[in-house]
């Protein structure tokens, strides 16, 4: 019964996604929400390593900058054509994440937040650094849109990429459900709550973080991939540890460790500090003061407290 | 008959309020918060002061319309994400049409490959990056030349005076910084001289200690700093404390104000600066001076050396908008503003490339200037050469 209510809820927001561009009348906020769709994938793939698993990762934004320079590279130097690159750019990423995930997984705790952050560090200083293949600061521009000269629709279209990229979300928002669901997921959770038990019971627990830690990675590509294409250009900045910070922040603020927690994170961690742009300079000391408070008074974030409230609901009636 | 008659004479006053009242709102976008507000904050500036000026001096004349700047500004942090998120708020939400500012590179090159595709017409200020006017955008210009027109220029002069072994300190991965080495080292090496060391800071960093003991063990004749203001001004005030006796050359646009925040006058003392003949109060156009003093007066601040690339921009629109005689077709206005001479009011010295403003790049070239620092002030000593016409047809061949 609550399962059902569950895909009730499910299927309502997303008839809202779809309805929203109609119902919107100024493009500038397609284009946050498309940001914003593009934030839901890589904060779905920090859910599984920091909400479900329960390590902290923080180099999403650097996958990120993987899965964007590749894709854009691909296309510069061997000519792929963008739909490919897109597939090929999540797998790139895996394998970077292949490599530091092996030896960032030896550590537990605060340790593997520092040594993911290290990494992080380090892909922003090859993106800055390695010219001849990055531009460094100056970053690449012109990176096509999807669908060519002749597609069937016109990608410059604010809305016809917010279509896009709302499938593309709500099928990695469906494939980490089908993670979570599976026995696979149910792993990741007993790890979160004991590491220790799971592997007297026999369970390699490293495969299974390695799996959830390159899985996030590849869910961080696709989303740097699809933004790419998006703005047409890209340079390190974005992609370095404030950015990594905020992927942490969606997940905590919409809810860690929750399906849809990671989709009202991506969308506050977007629209809040645009919503502030009236208080000048001031904004993000009064991001900073909201993001503060809300993960002292909001600990399960903004999915955890709507749970609590249907359940009051229910109690009563 | 009285009474259509007051009814007549009150709708002519109203048309004629109604004209007067036209407003026509400009976007800014610039860094108002982070490291790169020494530079987005007085252009920022600059922008108002214009248009406080243009209004006071009764506007921007299309036709038999008169309109009133408004103007519209965004922090776009420096930030090529939040720059896009600035500009599509200007262009969608505040139906913004002309959109100034755009102090730093990063940000600017992300709002540049889009804007061809937008009803709407960019002005680039301090962004030095070459790329920005690289791809002939035909809705951007630029008032402030590239980077390397000005680090060729300054290569030139550091070898005139002698100095064969030059260290270099700077801000190396940001890109226009390393293009300005780049090309002061092309100019060094062909008079004999060579770049003995690179070293690297970044942006936030201020303890410099560490490369300056290393550069002093390497002996060089001069160094070369580049870089923003702030971690610029720190390598001057530690290389004095480290004992560091050689000539210190730099690329930094920072006012006296600005240095003297972190280094005293005394540790500056003797410093140069190699840049475009930006904006210093002893060595001023009266126009200059004139912008300096009701800068200060309106804003409570001296302004920033660079901060006239803006209100140059200003001024610029309003030539390119009186000229095309609309406001609406921004495609008008930006070939106009390819077509406009070189304003009366504006504060830097532009070299004209065929009699005009922006050449077909939509880039402008200022002289480049070799200014130093003698009891506090910056003072201009000479004019750099500068080759407008000849970087002009350089930048042309290049498409990245």
């Amino acid at each position: 019964m609550a399962r059902n209510r569950t895909y009730i809820l499910y299927g309502l927001a997303l008839v809202g996604f779809v309805l929203l561009p109609q119902l919107i009348s100024v493009k500038y906020y397609i284009h946050l929400s498309v940001l914003a769709l593009i934030w839901v994938i890589a904060a779905q793939g920090q859910n599984l390593i920091q909400g479900y698993t329960g390590y902290v990762s923080i180099v999403q934004a650097g996958f990120m900058g993987i899965g964007a320079y590749s894709t854009a590279l691909m296309g510069m130097h061997f000519d792929l054509p963008v739909w490919l690159s897109i597939i090929i750019a999540p797998f790139v990423t895996a394998f970077f994440a292949l490599l530091t995930g092996y030896p960032s997984l030896r550590v537990k705790g605060h340790y593997f937040a520092i040594v993911t952050l290290a990494f992080n560090m380090v892909i922003f200083i090859v993106l800055m650094n390695f010219h001849q293949l990055t531009h460094g600061e100056a970053g690449i521009t012109g990176i096509p849109k999807p669908g060519g000269k002749d597609a069937l629709f016109n990608w410059r279209d604010r809305e016809t990429y917010y279509y896009f990229v709302l499938i593309i979300a709500a099928l990695m928002t469906g494939l980490a459900a089908l993670i979570v669901r599976s026995r696979i997921g149910q792993i990741l959770v007993a790890i979160r709550q004991n590491e220790d038990l799971v592997g007297a019971v026999g369970i390699a627990a490293w495969k299974y973080k390695l799996f959830a830690f390159v899985t996030s990675a590849m869910f961080a590509g696709l989303a740097g991939a699809i933004y790419a294409h998006y703005q047409s250009f890209i340079n390190p900045e974005i992609f370095g540890i404030a950015q990594s910070l905020d992927a942490i922040l969606a997940v905590i603020i919409g809810g860690s460790g929750t399906i849809a927690g990671p989709i009202i994170g991506a969308f506050f961690v977007v629209f809040l500090p645009e919503y502030l742009r009236f208080a000048d300079s001031f904004r993000l000391i009064l991001y900073g003061l909201v993001l503060v408070l809300a993960t002292i008074f909001m600990p399960r974030g903004i999915a955890g407290i709507a749970r609590d409230l249907m359940e009051k609901r229910r109690g009563r009636t | 008959m009285k009474l259509t008659a007051m009814t007549a004479a009150l709708a002519l006053m109203a048309g004629a309020a109604w004209a007067e009242e036209k407003t026509l709102d400009i976007g800014v976008s610039d860094a108002l918060t982070g490291g790169g507000a020494v530079y987005g904050l007085p252009q920022t500036n600059a922008v108002k002061l214009a248009a406080k000026e243009i209004n006071a001096s009764g506007g921007i004349k299309v036709g038999d319309d008169v309109y009133m700047l408004n103007v519209i500004a965004y922090d776009d942090k420096a930030n090529p994400t939040e720059a896009s998120n600035a500009v599509r708020k200007l262009i969608d939400r505040d139906g913004v049409k002309y959109i100034l500012g755009f102090c730093c590179s990063g940000a600017t090159g992300a709002v540049a490959s889009f804007i061809e595709f937008e009803d709407a017409v960019m002005l680039v200020g301090n962004a030095a990056e070459r790329s920005i006017t690289t791809r002939e955008i035909p809705n951007l210009t630029r008032t402030r030349p590239p980077a390397d027109y000005t680090g060729a220029a300054a290569g030139t002069f550091v070898a005139e005076k002698g100095h064969k072994r030059v260290a270099v300190l700077g801000a190396l991965d940001v890109g226009f910084y390393a293009s300005y080495v780049d090309a002061f080292e092309k100019e060094l090496e062909k008079a004999g001289g060579e770049i003995v060391s690179r070293e690297a800071f970044g942006l936030k960093d201020r303890d410099m200690s560490p490369q300056l003991t290393k550069i002093r063990g390497q002996e060089p004749d001069a160094i070369l700093v580049v870089g923003y203001v702030e971690p610029a001004a720190f390598i001057y005030r530690q290389a004095v404390e480290l004992g560091i006796d050689v000539p210190r050359y730099g690329f930094t646009s920072g006012s006296e104000e600005q240095f003297t925040r972190v280094a005293t006058s005394e540790q500056m003392e003797g410093v140069w600066d190699l840049r475009p003949t930006e904006l210093t109060l002893l060595s001023a156009s009266e126009n200059g001076k004139a912008y300096h003093a009701n800068y200060t007066e309106e804003f409570g601040i001296a302004p920033s050396p660079s901060s006239p690339y803006s209100y140059d921009q200003t001024y610029a629109l309003k030539d390119a908008i009186e000229a095309a005689g609309t406001v609406e077709d921004t495609e008008a206005v930006a070939a106009a503003l390819r077509d406009i001479a070189v304003p009366d009011e504006v504060v830097m010295q532009y070299l004209p490339v065929d009699e005009k403003m922006f050449d077909q790049n939509g880039q402008a070239y200022t002289s480049n200037g070799a200014f130093q620092w003698q009891s506090g002030n910056w003072v201009f000593v000479q004019d750099l050469p500068s080759d407008a016409a000849a970087y002009s047809a350089f930048l042309s061949t290049l498409d990245d």
